[in-house]
């Protein structure tokens, strides 16, 4: 049963991206109307987990262990680059489809299995993972993009860019971890430049320059060939200095300060 | 103790305290297993267990305290270079390795242990490849991570007692073994004034010049006068001979025991706490200790000798109140130390210190907050709420650091110092209460943090399956 509705989410998939292509971004005029346009950014990043977590369904039922692997990494893009949205706005399906560490379900749940013990029985986890995402897919539609809960999920995803990651990261069994954080960094780059960065420079230029190159430091300082190759003193200091400089900025463009988790105050 | 302290210990960790108790009370050190570092792209070899997860951590006791002061500047300077990274080089400090780390408190880690440094727990080789390649002999010679306690008592320093200088032995620990940039004088001498405060735990056993007090067992006494006494087939030698009571049971010289080269003599003064013993850790225990000597020196030790002896060793090598529980109490006594520090080195505009409270301490928050899971960690379900507000206490800590990083990089000490009542106020005020309200469903909880690491066991040992 639960395999037929997967199957059916995701041969509709493919039509979904399809229609997301034509749609372009507005003009956006205030905040909330930046944070709309922001909509089918994060629209089509879950898709693109979705279609990847479709694809290794695919690959298990053809015992391809290789195949699904590639598939779960492809999954993982799409996925890390929304984290400035997921971790806050939806904290219940965060926990199903990213718990960690818990190796009974969710992405780190069938990277163990596809990775650590390398075989493909993960069939029950991934159709789960599929139904998840697609509860998500489906909420985007709806969902309210409040630009103060997105200028919070910037702020926490930069931080936690900066955490030590000397253990191998989060995703280690895949060896992925640095994939994670250059996605999430290229999500707050691509959330920020689209929600904020018209706003932010009409009203204090100066601080816009210094959020915009705070930010281009943090994707430089992640873009190495090798997690060991990360100077992690330099990326602390370009993800605190981030996290600063967005607190001074909120108040400038009529926001507070952003919380570094979600539902703290 | 305080109201919370007391619900604390009454409900929550009450059978963790009884089996802490009776383990101390037995002379045995209890941990929390905790977690190995893994995985390809780690720094660290796989399988490298460096315990910073353990429940229990040695309890620490500077000579100021002892005089009821505060520790001074440079010795607060010399702690906080002790625990930080920083001043160590590359490999080191990307993994989150200091001083401190090794000699926990500024006592020992029995439990670390890297792949291809370490020969058993608590052993380390400092002159192997991965720290640093220049330092490499090429020879796989672990030596046991000495406690620091007493130093200033145990001179000539190293195991083999081969540098007459602590001063010199640091340097060479921070250059050589672990290819840290050249110290400059004035952080060489605060590391080593720092390490010439760390003192003995208090023995409640023992008496002047070493001597057992009257609280001690008949089996300890006798233990006592077989340490004194003769050995049969050359006089000259005893056990107190070479570690006289009255002198931290150390005589400053190396001696050949029968264990491979000269080695120094090392004091038993809470040596209970200091396992693995000899130089190379080869021992576990202190019966192995005294079959060595019966064996190398003919002792002809009767059973109940061995005994009195070991019961000697212990009340020896005993402390009062060896260890803390490690919690949101135990960081903030490093926390408040090192926050006075970065306020008078604001004050004297100190920018070496300055730079080195803030990534110190600004390391210790983010890993404070790490204690505290968020919503993806199913090990914990209770308080999220507060778990929350714990977590962006600790972090708004770090980016108030943070801030007052930027403002002396940017040559403005007023703001610096503006910042730093910012960042007062956050910690103690508002950071502290929250993450001690929230500290029940943290990972400082011995049963969470178990529950915790089961599931990273699962997620990183998942079992290999037969194809179905």
């Amino acid at each position: 049963m639960i395999r037929a509705v997967e199957s059916w989410i995701c041969s509709l998939l493919l039509g979904t991206i399809a229609a997301l292509a034509i749609v372009s971004q507005a003009g956006a005029a205030t905040l909330k109307d930046a944070a709309e346009s922001y909509r089918h950014y994060l629209i089509d990043d879950i898709s693109q987990a979705l279609a990847g977590a479709c694809a290794l369904r695919e690959h298990l039922i053809d015992h391809d262990l290789d195949g699904a692997r590639k598939a779960w990494i492809a999954a993982r893009v799409g996925w890390e680059r929304s984290e400035v949205f997921t971790s806050g706005f939806v904290p219940e399906l965060d926990q199903q489809i990213d718990a960690w560490p818990d190796a009974s379900h969710g992405f780190h749940g069938i990277e163990a299995m596809l990775f650590g013990a390398g075989h493909t029985h993960v069939a029950a986890e991934t159709d789960a993972l599929i139904a998840h995402l697609a509860d998500l897919r489906a909420q985007l539609d709806h969902v309210d993009l409040a630009p103060q809960r997105m200028l919070n999920g910037i702020a926490r995803l930069a931080f936690e860019i900066g955490g030590n990651k000397a253990d191998g990261g989060e995703s280690r069994l895949s060896g992925t971890a640095l994939n994670d954080l250059q996605s999430n960094a290229d999500g707050i780059a691509l959330a920020y430049r689209v929600i904020f960065a018209d706003v932010m420079e009409a009203s204090d230029p100066r601080i816009a320059a210094a959020v915009r190159a705070a930010i281009e430091r943090l994707q430089a300082a992640v873009k190495v060939p090798d997690l060991r190759k990360l100077d992690a003193d330099r990326l602390r200091a370009d993800s605190e200095e981030l996290v600063a400089l967005l607190q001074m900025a909120a108040p400038k463009i009529g926001l507070n300060k952003p919380t570094l988790e979600e539902g703290a105050r | 103790m305080t109201q919370y302290a007391k619900r604390w210990a009454n409900t929550l960790w009450r059978s963790v305290a009884v089996t802490a108790a009776v383990a101390l009370l037995l002379g045995l050190p209890q941990y929390a297993t905790s977690f190995p570092i893994d995985g390809d792209q780690a720094v660290l070899p796989a399988g490298s267990e460096l315990n910073e997860d353990a429940v229990y951590v040695p309890h620490e006791i500077l000579r100021s305290e002892y005089r009821g002061d505060r520790a001074s500047y440079v010795v607060a300077l010399g702690d906080l270079a002790f625990n930080s990274p920083s001043i160590l080089g590359g490999v080191a400090r990307r993994a989150g390795i200091s001083c401190g780390t090794c000699h926990v408190g500024g006592a020992n880690n029995a439990k670390l242990f890297i792949p291809g440094l370490s020969t058993r727990p608590g052993t380390f080789d400092t002159t192997g490849a991965l720290f640093n390649p220049k330092a490499n002999n090429h020879l796989f010679d672990p030596v046991r991570i000495p406690s620091l306690r007493g130093a200033r008592y145990l001179a000539p320093y190293g195991h083999d007692g081969r540098m007459a200088s602590l001063r010199d032995f640091v340097r060479n620990v921070i250059v050589g073994e672990f290819a840290g940039p050249e110290p400059s004088p004035a952080l060489l001498d605060a590391i080593v004034a720092y390490i010439q405060e760390i003192d003995f735990l208090p023995n409640l056993k023992l008496g002047a010049r070493g001597r057992l007090n009257d609280t001690a067992s008949e089996a300890e006494r006798r233990g006592e006068v077989l340490f004194a006494k003769p050995f049969p087939h050359d006089p000259n030698l005893s056990c107190a001979g070479c570690h006289p009571p009255a002198s931290a049971f150390v005589d400053h010289l190396q001696h050949d025991v029968g264990s491979g080269g000269l080695h120094k003599t090392p004091t038993l003064l809470n040596a209970n706490f200091n396992a693995p013993y000899f130089h190379d850790g080869r021992y576990d225990s202190f019966d192995r200790v005294v079959d060595h000597f019966d064996r190398v020196y003919e002792l002809g030790l009767l059973t109940q000798d061995r005994s009195d002896l070991v019961a000697y060793l212990r009340a020896v090598g005993d402390a009062r109140h060896p260890f803390d529980s490690d919690g949101v109490t135990t960081r903030f006594k490093g926390i408040s130390a090192f926050s006075l520090l970065l306020a008078q080195a604001i004050a004297v505009r100190d920018r070496g210190a300055i730079d080195l409270a803030v990534d110190t301490l600004g390391g210790g928050f983010r890993e404070l907050a790490e204690q505290f899971p968020d919503h993806r960690d199913t090990a914990v379900t209770g308080a999220l709420a507060e778990r929350r507000m714990a977590r962006a206490a600790a972090k708004d800590v770090v980016i108030s650091l943070r801030r007052i990083a930027m403002a002396v990089s940017a040559d403005d000490l007023d703001a610096a110092a503006a910042e730093y009542n910012t960042y007062y106020e956050l910690t103690f005020s508002k950071a502290m209460p929250l993450l001690r309200g929230a500290e029940p469903w943290s990972l400082f909880n011995p049963a969470i943090r178990a529950a915790h690491d089961a599931e990273r066991q699962r997620l990183l040992r998942a079992p290999a399956q037969t194809q179905r």
